[in-house]
């Protein structure tokens, strides 16, 4: 998956990975009783940056890319009660002021959806100056997250 | 591997190809012809090869296929020209993997490649920055790391000891570690390719521009290309974001953070079409 990008699985074979998140926030849910997963690499916060952006591509943002994540994932029988959801990555440069710091929004933009709709997030791995790559498979609902220079673990 | 056989080596790098640097020239004089430049170009068939494949990539959305030089000099403006040759020879400096910074040849490649673009969007905020100076040196501004890596490799524990727990950027830990930064290595190789002063100096300080000056706009358009790109997560290795953000940057510049998502959200389409530039890394 590049960066932008959602993707729905119901094939217990298959494994979504999204490299190199930075300060875009990796999205990844799960629902074990028909096991149906998904992933969602956003790159910022907020469509109100631009409309038609948003529009051909939900997956940019997170206020349009969460909602589109979960909705493929109940096309194909999962149940929002019964995702597991995880999060990741909102990285930011060395930078007290936060002038650059994009992927506190991001992770704030999620934080504060979730509130609103009741998700609880099961993991999660933010913020720091790493840079995270995850996948997500599809049979077993593990996830399994790399960090460059600090090697890989479930998440 | 260290430091002072780096250095040595250098000395033995290869010029940059000089049918390259004709064109260069060429498609700068007021004299010259756009043949002129095909009779200089066309002996080199690598060059000649990427040439055709840079020109037909979505990026630069010529409709129709261009299967000559002939045709593509004909078709293209020259700062466009200038662009697709540049492209179309760096391209070769990035084709090993990195071991140290933990780099596929194809990270690196996608790294330059989308830091130029990046770079160029953001000079539209810049009024009166050299484009196609800035285009250049965010193409080359991490080709030191090419050099740079295997030393890299073999010192990492020892740099990363103090990017983790002294609070050094990872250029800093290059500095205190072996002496000198891939910046440094990147602009001396510029020097030895003979590229523009001001494009070796924002080789040189891409990663730390100048403070206090606020002319030099080409170094502080590629940092901020730089930042961006890797906020963006691409080719960012075990360098992570151990970058410094500087504000007063943006603040210079009447930019906030508003600014670099708008940047970010209109670099995004164009990266969609740079694809086939990606894959000849
Ligand atoms: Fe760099
Ligand atoms: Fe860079």
């Amino acid at each position: 998956m590049d960066i932008s990008d959602l993707k729905v699985s119901n094939n217990p074979d298959v494994t979504l990975v999204t490299y190199s998140l930075g300060s875009c926030i990796g999205l990844a849910v799960w629902d074990p009783e028909v096991r149906v997963g998904g992933m969602l690499h956003y790159m910022l916060p907020d469509s109100s940056i631009s409309q038609e952006k948003a529009k051909a591509n939900p997956a940019m943002f997170a206020d349009t890319g969460i909602p589109a994540l979960f909705k493929a994932c109940y096309k194909l029988g999962a149940q929002k009660q019964r995702m597991i959801v995880k999060v990741a990555g909102g990285a930011q440069l060395m930078d007290e002021s936060g002038f650059f710091n994009i992927g506190k929004r991001n992770y704030a933009a999620l934080r504060k959806m979730f509130w609103r709709n009741k998700v609880m997030v099961a993991a999660e791995d933010i913020g720091g100056m790493v840079n995270r790559t995850i996948r997500l498979n599809i049979g077993t609902g593990e996830l399994i997250m790399k960090v460059s220079g600090k090697g890989e673990g479930l998440l | 591997m260290d430091i002072e056989s780096i250095l040595k080596d250098l000395e033995q790098l290869p010029p940059f190809p000089t049918v390259v640097a004709q064109a260069l020239t060429l498609l700068d004089s007021p004299d010259s012809s756009a043949m002129d430049v095909v009779k200089v170009v066309q002996y080199d068939q690598a060059i000649t090869a990427n040439v055709l494949k840079v020109c037909n990539s979505a990026y630069f959305g010529l409709p129709g296929k261009v299967s000559s030089l002939r045709e593509a000099v004909i078709r293209l403006g020259n700062k466009q020209l200038k662009e697709i040759i540049l492209t179309g020879t760096v391209v070769k400096y990035y084709k090993n993997a990195m071991e140290g910074y933990a780099l596929s040849k194809h990270d690196l490649w996608k790294h330059a490649i989308s830091t130029a673009i990046i770079s160029r969007i953001i000079s539209k905020r810049f009024p009166g920055v050299d484009e196609g100076a800035v285009f250049t040196a965010g193409l080359l501004h991490d080709v030191g790391k090419t050099i740079l890596d295997s030393v890299v490799d073999e010192y990492f524990n020892q740099m990363f000891a103090l990017v983790g727990e002294k609070g050094y950027s990872f250029t800093e830990a290059e500095q205190e570690v072996l002496g000198l930064d891939h910046a440094e290595i990147g602009a001396r190789m510029g020097e030895l390719w003979g590229f523009p002063k001001e494009i070796v100096h924002a080789i040189r300080f891409h990663h730390a521009p100048p403070e206090g000056d606020e002319s030099d706009l080409v170094t502080q358009v590629v940092y901020l290309g730089n930042v961006i790109c890797l906020m963006l997560g691409i080719g960012v290795g075990r360098q992570g974001l151990h970058v410094r953000g500087r504000d007063e940057i943006l603040e210079q510049h009447g930019m906030d953070i508003n600014d670099l998502q708008v940047i970010m959200a209109g670099f995004l389409d164009e990266y969609q079409k740079v694809q086939d530039i990606i894959d000849l890394g």
